[in-house]
């Protein structure tokens, strides 16, 4: 008798009552790395009917990810972002426990909708961590929770302003309305730096930012000793003498922090 | 530690009461709790309140415990068999909820309470795969979770309309109990779910099931519907019962020797709507589960 890992079977069972055409792969003879062939037998066994009962499971998981990516679903159309539900990737945070909103930005969207798709990837992101307990301190350094610095094309910044504007007060319900994918298209050359920060107010902002700023903090990504951040912001330009103040200003303006 | 039947003798005896869950109360027509228990006292002798951490709890369960009224904490957020689900973050905000709340114990559907991680548009419920290998990760959780918080838990069969496993629900939550010396919540309207899913009577499994560690009922209203010729039932919690939940219902109470409380769930129905429900589930109680508060 072969293995049986129960989480794993209630994973691909998440994933059969999304997709049907994954619900009719795991019933076929096609193989499938991620299930032993007792626990494909034990799903092969349930009525694809009793799939089909709750017939807004997926339209639910769908509002979530336009409420987070409106500018790109409104450049890809609806259609095309339901078909995340169907992708290795949504399968990959079904049983990798993973974040469905996250999964979606950093890997599926890929380069879909350019910089626009960095900008909502790095807003959802920001807005997770915000949430995320803090381990204990250990002396080292990292870009603080929410904030997110990025690179993206450059006038990405504005092109996504404006989208986000014509979207209105109610991206969802404009979404909605769109009987077709926008047909503008978001710059694609050149390099902008920006950063997601938290606001006084609990809001995200964003803003443009300079390309040293963004890769040191880029390069704080993980919890690193001071001297060795101190080591980076110098060779991204900072004197010598300035690095160690210059961290601290980090510190103090909440980029960085002790983590 | 004694074991879960010595240990049965600290639990208090709650009788019959009614749930609620965050914001329970918004929806127009919805249940008052605390009206419902002015009006008839006996009818909502505790609150069972429905708890997902990221929401927290709302007035009406504040409130409620604020005045020393009886409570249990119905987790509605964590999937017991996945040591990641403990994280630090979430035990303590458990912990807080339970020190606001002094519930009788904790209870909940023993099942995939979400996807992949914990996260906005990911929460969900499906049974436990049925199977003798999900028993131990099962347990396991249930222990963790009674060792964070110093409360029992008591784990309950979730509803559903697509099973997978070959054991019988009875058994595999027997098993479970056994193997976490722990009680065990039964909502009758799930179980009538599970057996009409299989195509089976429904009182079968009963005669076997360890009936000595049932603590809980549930009883809820639910709707029959068809999809493709396939009849499945939507656990609506409204105020028809349907009669396999009764047979249910009225056996459990016959066989569970232990039990300290019933919960009729119905938060979104109104009083007047609710009240021959909960006359019909009070003439089933033995006298012991009937007393004034």
């Amino acid at each position: 008798m072969s293995e049986l890992d129960p989480r794993r079977v209630q994973q691909a069972l998440v994933c059969m009552l999304f997709d049907p055409d994954y619900a009719a792969r795991v019933r076929g003879r096609e193989p499938l790395p991620e299930l032993s062939e007792r626990e494909r037998e034990l799903l092969r066994e349930l009525d694809p009917r009793a799939l089909a009962t709750d017939r807004m499971r997926r339209a639910r998981a769908l509002h979530v990810i336009l409420d987070e990516y409106p500018v790109s679903a409104a450049m890809l159309g609806i259609d095309v972002v339901d078909r995340f539900f169907s992708s290795p990737e949504f399968r990959a945070c079904v049983f990798d426990r993973g974040s469905m909103a996250l999964d979606f930005g950093e890997r599926w969207l890929g380069d879909r909708t350019a910089g626009v798709g960095a900008i909502e990837a790095g807003l959802a992101r920001a807005r997770r961590e915000l949430g995320r307990e803090r381990l204990e301190s250990t002396q080292k350094l990292r870009r603080a929770p929410g904030v997110i610095p990025l690179q993206v094309p450059d006038g990405t910044l504005a092109w996504y302003r404006r989208a986000r504007e014509r979207l209105g007060p109610d991206p969802l319900q404009a979404l909605t309305k769109l009987r077709k994918p926008w047909p503008h298209k978001p710059p694609r050359r050149g390099r902008q730096h920006l950063l997601i920060e938290p606001q006084v107010d609990g809001t995200l902002g964003i803003a443009t930012a300079s390309e040293p700023l963004v890769e040191l903090l880029r390069a704080a990504e993980d919890p690193r000793p001071r001297a060795e951040l101190a080591s980076v912001a110098i060779e991204l330009g900072a004197d010598s003498h300035d690095a160690d103040e210059l961290l601290d200003d980090l510190l103090r303006d909440k980029l960085l922090c002790e983590w | 530690m004694p074991d879960f039947l010595a240990r049965l003798d600290l639990l208090p005896t709650l009788g019959l009461g009614v749930s609620t869950e965050y914001g329970a109360r918004r929806q127009d027509g919805a249940l008052d709790p605390a009206a419902l228990r002015a009006e008839h006292p006996a009818f909502a002798r505790f609150l069972e309140v429905g708890v997902e951490i990221v929401k927290g709890l709302d007035d009406d369960a504040r409130a409620w415990a604020a005045r020393g009224w009886p409570t249990t904490y119905h987790f509605l957020d964590v999937n017991l068999d996945e040591p990641d689900d403990f994280d630090r973050g979430w035990l303590d905000a458990v912990r807080e909820t339970v020190a606001i709340l002094e519930p009788a114990w904790l209870c909940g559907d023993a099942g995939l309470w979400h996807f992949g991680g914990r996260d906005r548009g990911q929460m969900l419920l499906l049974p436990p795969v049925l199977e003798p290998e999900a028993v131990t990760p099962m347990a396991e959780g249930i222990i963790a979770l009674r060792e964070a918080t110093g409360r029992e838990v008591l784990p309950e069969n979730p509803p559903g309309s697509a099973f997978v496993g070959r054991l019988h629900l009875l058994e595999f939550f027997a098993r479970t109990a056994e193997a976490a010396d722990t009680g065990l919540l039964l909502d009758c309207a799930h179980l009538a779910m599970f057996q009409r899913a299989r195509g089976l009577d429904p009182l079968a499994g009963f005669d076997d099931f360890a009936w000595q560690r049932v603590v809980e009922l549930h009883i809820a209203g639910g709707q029959v519907h068809e999809h493709d010729g396939f009849a499945w039932v939507e656990d609506d919690h409204g105020v028809a019962v349907l009669p396999d939940t009764w047979t249910i219902a009225r056996a459990a109470i016959e066989r569970a020797v232990n039990l300290r409380a019933i919960v009729v769930e119905c938060e979104r129905n109104p009083i007047a709507a609710v009240v021959p429900l909960f006359e019909a589930v009070q003439a089933l109680l033995p006298a012991r589960l009937r007393s004034d508060p």
